[in-house]
């Protein structure tokens, strides 16, 4: 694989949606949080229909993971847990399911499709390949925006104007330039670490992909995609509910 | 000059080393808390998580900035 081919796959492709004679311009990593958003949907209209209060058979599955989010949050929070457990169990189930997206990447490509059953029409289908959308660095920096106005929202919200503005100064007036420059650094370190980290997984797989194709992928995807987008995940989520929790005291 | 950029390349992935010792000073440090204290597993864990991740931003620094001389070569 030269180098070109490796940018490209890295990369963010752009498609033209055609929509009453409008042209849109949609990156690939829009399409694939959408494939993530649908399959949470789906998942989540059928865990939670006909729900009863002797829990059987999916209802606990479903009741494991929110009893899991409402733990992390206490933990978290203390008694203002309430209103962060449903964001953050959001985020990281979008988190989890946009991360780990990859490995559903089974079915072929457009030119595969046309190799293989000769048909015209997928000759003319645009390239598409299912990847993980926080490997584009506009999807992580937006996550990393709203957790840091969540961030600023709360603790206005609980401590006050007044007390927001002590903050600055709480240990000493000296510390105002590093607090100020707080707010630039931890949005900027939760975006880049999301980034780098599934980017980084991403071309290795690819390189992978290329280099050995028999066997080796499969064993390695446990690690890069399933292990790594779990863990940069649940770390995303851990670090903006500590920065939260930490400024909300 | 595209052999020199590539050099920078490589030489800005060297962040690796740092995070590198980090993260194992940090495992090492985690197991052997817990085999002291096998009942606060569960705070020594999250403890050091936070300790990769935050030992694991430097390398990914690196990282970025090899992509970003990385993409200065093709064009």
């Amino acid at each position: 694989m030269d180098s070109e081919a490796l940018i490209s796959k890295m990369a963010a492709h752009s498609y033209e949606i055609n929509l009453f004679g409008i042209k849109i311009p949609m990156s690939d990593s829009i399409i694939n949080m959408w494939i993530a958003m649908a399959v949470i949907i789906v998942l989540a209209f059928i865990f939670t229909r006909s729900l009863r209060k002797i829990p059987t058979g999916k209802q606990n599955v479903v009741e494991v993971i929110v009893e899991f989010i409402n733990n992390f949050s206490k933990s978290n929070f203390g008694h203002h847990w309430r209103p962060f457990a449903p964001y953050f169990g959001t985020i990281m189930l979008f988190l989890l399911f946009s991360n780990i997206i990859s490995i559903f990447n089974v079915i072929p490509t457009a030119e595969g499709l046309h190799k293989i059953t000769g048909l015209e029409i997928f000759e003319h289908l645009p390239e598409f390949e299912i990847s993980p959308p926080t490997k584009d660095i506009n999807v992580t920096a937006t996550m990393a925006f709203m957790s840091i106005v969540l961030l600023l929202i709360s603790t206005i919200k609980i401590k006050g104007v007044k007390g927001w503005l002590k903050t600055f100064v709480t240990p000493l007036p000296l510390m105002i330039p590093f607090k100020i420059m707080e707010y630039g650094i931890r949005p900027l370190s939760l975006c880049l670490r999301l980034f780098g980290n599934i980017l980084a997984a991403f071309t290795i797989m690819e390189l992978l992909y290329f280099a050995e194709p028999f066997l080796l992928p499969g064993v390695f995807t446990i690690y890069f995609d399933l292990f790594d987008g779990i863990l940069q995940a649940y770390v995303f989520v851990f670090l903006s509910s500590l920065y939260i929790s930490e400024s909300i005291e | 000059m595209s052999d020199l950029i590539a050099l920078a390349a490589g030489i800005a992935v060297l962040t690796g080393a740092g995070a590198g010792v980090g993260i194992g000073m940090a495992t090492g440090r985690a197991a052997e808390a817990v085999s002291r204290q096998p009942e606060a597993s569960g705070k020594i864990m999250t403890i050091a998580v936070t300790g990769f991740a935050l030992a694991e931003a430097t390398a990914i620094y690196g990282l970025l900035i090899a992509i970003l001389l990385y993409l200065k070569i093709g064009g």
